[in-house]
């Protein structure tokens, strides 16, 4: 294949899709059950199974610490992982925009295998669609998975009680950080790097230290900030947090100090949000130190039975006052 | 009104100084401030420089209320 | 806790005098208060009222209304400040135009917008210049630069508003100011030592940080129980009492002073700013012929009693049914420290 780029041909369903499969795509998935036929067959596995599914656009497709490829590895291993479901096997499906170079195409197929590897989850189908220059920015992926759910694990977002602890893995909104900056719209450089990581390794180090887990929650687009108004929301209970306890990292509140953001409200690609009873909380935050991704693991407040559905604040001087409520787009102020 | 912005000045150069908030740099407008030299600290809004300040707020604070008791 | 912080924090919560209403007249402030739960430490005989220094919330329904036009029917790149974005307009906020395919770009800084004009000279760029004393500073720069550039291809839409008509509309208001730390680093502070000693208007300057905001709010209470007018200058690490002179030239060469409308207080005669005619070039309503827009708030929306104090946000027919903080109707539903919004929080969920 001497082509740099991918054309429509490579997406038309004919040799070049066989050769661009081939260097792509078998070169780095390649495992017993990847298949050339329709379908991927798999052995029966036993037990609850988690299934998820998740899309990934990002601009620019590369950033400090991580790819779209990583990225889409990384989303649907932790969906699966928050279930306490031990990730088995991917499909990845890719839109590639008409004129991506290859090489970069296969710099995102590694990362994949690699992160994949890490994790021991195998990807087993594939299929790849190419659209028209302009119809779609540089590559889309779409991931799904199924994972198997360990037998003492039962999670859910409506499960957090009056009295839980609530964890968050580690300092909040550096993947969010880092888009801003790699996009260069406000002209701020920073070597702020994103916290994309795979945390089945995490999930099941936090369950050798106990069984005692109420939620977990991948915090990623809306930031922590979002997944605490979902938790009270489905599990009608209040949150409080001790504001000075939340972990942030200093290159993300210098840029948030320049943009007038609420880190809080910054995506997370590597970060749990976990809710347990308060006697398990020490031993959680300490599995998760020894843990790669989570060494900043902190206790960041605690549910009560007051105020359901909202999450208050205790601030560094003392005071109560409400975390406003997610609205969607981020918006740098100057008032 | 005004989200004001405390940093350094890492460098200044054609009335564009480069200033840095906890390891976040940008360039700003150094056009209504004179003198300014790498290490000052300023106040900055929307991309200018708007004055020349102390670093710390808390000896200041507590000089103030010191007055008062 | 720093000790500063325990002190003033003390002076606030032990005060048991007669009843004060203090007024901080920066948006930022209020943020900041917002952030901080300070109104949770005041005693019932404190009320702390949120003054017009939010330029989001002060500018008027036909500025959004204007933006749009540049946006939807002269094709503009409209560059603007993060906060204007989800204002609502007469039929449609920015966001909304920007649905309907306008090109509009949050920017940090006016000379950012400068710099996409010099990238796409095939393409208009206007930029949104609202804000204070400031801010305007930043504005008079990029006409400058954009004008020593010979760009032909860069305006600006001006809603800059001035604060010392404002403090005369205020007056009587509140027993003390809590003065606007940013706008005082450019202007100085002799409008509000004049407002004090000729009018006996009592305020401080304050500033950002939890210290700075506590210590101004402490030495506010602490002076007002002495019973004379006072003026002090609680953030003297950023303010100096002439302020920033360069600056003061820099908007006196570039605009000048004209009548400006405040969304809830009306037309206050003097108290916006404009280009001058040696860059009308550079002014989006000249160069563009734009017609008259006047925008026509909803009519349901009470913004303007709630930013007088004269209603409470819900006795608004609106609130929380047509307006939410995702669908705001009104400015003072837009940002989290706008007064319907932070009344939303609180009073539902």
């Amino acid at each position: 294949m001497s082509e740099t780029t991918v054309t429509l041909a490579h997406g038309a369903g004919g040799r070049q899709t066989s050769e661009l499969i081939a260097r792509v795509f078998q070169a780095h998935f390649s495992n017993p059950e990847f298949t050339a036929d329709d379908a991927a067959v798999l052995p029966q596995p036993g037990g609850r199974l988690a299934m998820s599914t998740d899309g990934f656009i990002v601009s620019p497709w590369k950033f400090n610490g991580g790819n779209i490829g990583k990225l889409s590895i990384c989303g649907t291993v932790n969906d699966l992982s928050c279930m306490g479901a031990k990730p088995l096997y991917m499909t990845c499906g890719f839109v590639i925009e008409e004129g991506f170079p290859l090489d970069d195409l296969e710099e995102i197929a590694a990362a994949m295998e690699k992160t994949a590897a890490e994790v021991g989850v195998k990807i087993v189908a594939g299929d790849t669609k190419v659209a028209g220059k302009g119809q779609c920015d540089g590559v889309f992926i779409t991931t799904t998975g199924i994972g198997q759910i360990m037998e003492h694990a039962h999670t859910s977002g409506a499960y957090a009680k009056p009295g839980d602890a609530v964890i968050v893995s580690g300092d909040v909104g550096r993947h969010g950080c880092t888009i801003l900056i790699a996009r260069d719209d406000f002209g701020i450089g920073s070597d702020v790097d994103s916290d994309c990581a795979p945390l089945w390794g995490t999930v099941e180090r936090m369950f050798e230290a106990t069984d005692q887990i109420h939620v977990i929650r991948d915090a990623t687009r809306g930031g922590v900030g979002t997944v605490l108004y979902e938790i009270a929301e489905q599990s009608n209970v209040g949150i409080t947090l001790d504001a000075p306890s939340i972990p942030v990292d200093p290159r993300v509140k210098g840029v948030c100090g320049m943009l007038g953001l609420e880190p809080l409200y910054l995506a997370c690609e590597g970060r749990l949000v976990i809710f347990a009873p308060q006697e398990e909380a020490q031993k959680l935050v300490d599995a998760l130190h020894e843990c790669p991704y989570s060494r900043n693991a902190a206790v960041i407040g605690h549910v009560t039975a007051e105020h359901a559905g909202r999450v208050v604040m205790e601030t560094e001087i003392g005071t109560q006052t409400m975390l406003p409520q997610p609205k969607g787009e981020l918006l740098p102020r100057i008032c | 009104m005004c989200v004001g912005l405390s940093a350094k000045v890492v460098s200044v150069e054609d009335g564009t100084a480069l200033i840095d908030a906890n390891g976040a740099t940008r360039e700003v407008s150094a056009g209504v401030l004179d003198d300014l030299e790498p290490g000052d600290f300023v106040m900055v809004h929307a991309g200018v420089a708007i004055a020349k300040i102390t670093e710390d707020d808390e000896a200041e604070t507590a000089g103030l209320l010191e007055g008062l008791l | 806790m720093n000790e500063t912080i325990r002190a003033a924090r003390e002076i606030i919560t032990g005060y048991s005098g007669r009843p004060l209403r203090i007024m901080e007249v920066c948006g930022t402030h209020t943020h900041e208060i917002f952030r901080l739960g300070i109104r949770g430490l005041l005693p019932e005989s404190i009320d702390l009222i949120s003054g017009p220094g939010c330029p989001v919330c002060v500018t008027a329904v036909g500025f959004i209304d204007e933006a749009c036009w540049l946006a939807l029917e002269q094709g503009c790149i409209v560059c603007t400040f993060g906060d204007l974005i989800r204002v609502p307009g007469t039929e449609m906020s920015l966001a909304g135009a920007r649905a309907k395919g306008a090109d509009v770009r949050p920017v940090y800084s006016p000379l950012d917008a400068v710099e996409i004009a010099k990238e796409n000279p095939d393409r208009q760029v206007a930029f949104l210049a609202v804000g204070f004393e400031t801010t305007t500073p930043s504005a008079c720069l990029a006409a400058k630069q954009a004008k020593a550039a010979g760009l032909k291809n860069f305006s600006l839409l001006t809603a800059n508003k001035t604060m010392p008509n404002a403090y005369q509309a205020l007056v009587g208001s509140a027993d003390a100011f809590l003065y606007p730390g940013h706008v005082n680093a450019i202007t100085g502070n002799a409008v509000c030592q004049r407002l004090c000693e000729e009018q006996g208007v009592s305020g401080v300057v304050a500033g950002f940080t939890a210290a700075e905001l506590l210590t101004a709010m402490a030495v506010t209470v602490k002076l007002l129980g002495e019973g004379k007018p006072f003026f002090r200058n609680c953030y003297p690490r950023v303010v100096r009492d002439e302020g920033n002179p360069a600056a003061i030239r820099l908007m006196e060469e570039v605009m000048e002073p004209c009548d400006s409308e405040w969304r809830g207080l009306g037309m206050i005669p003097g108290s916006g700013m404009k280009l001058r005619e040696a860059y009308a070039d550079y002014d989006a309503r000249i160069k563009y012929h734009m017609p008259v827009i006047t925008g026509r708030p909803n009519p349901a929306c009470r913004c303007g009693d709630v930013l007088q104090g004269k209603c409470r946000p819900s006795d608004c027919k609106v609130f929380g049914k047509g307006c939410t903080p995702l669908h705001p109707v009104g400015a003072c539903m837009v940002s989290d420290e706008g007064a319907c919004a932070a009344y939303y929080q609180y009073a539902t969920n």
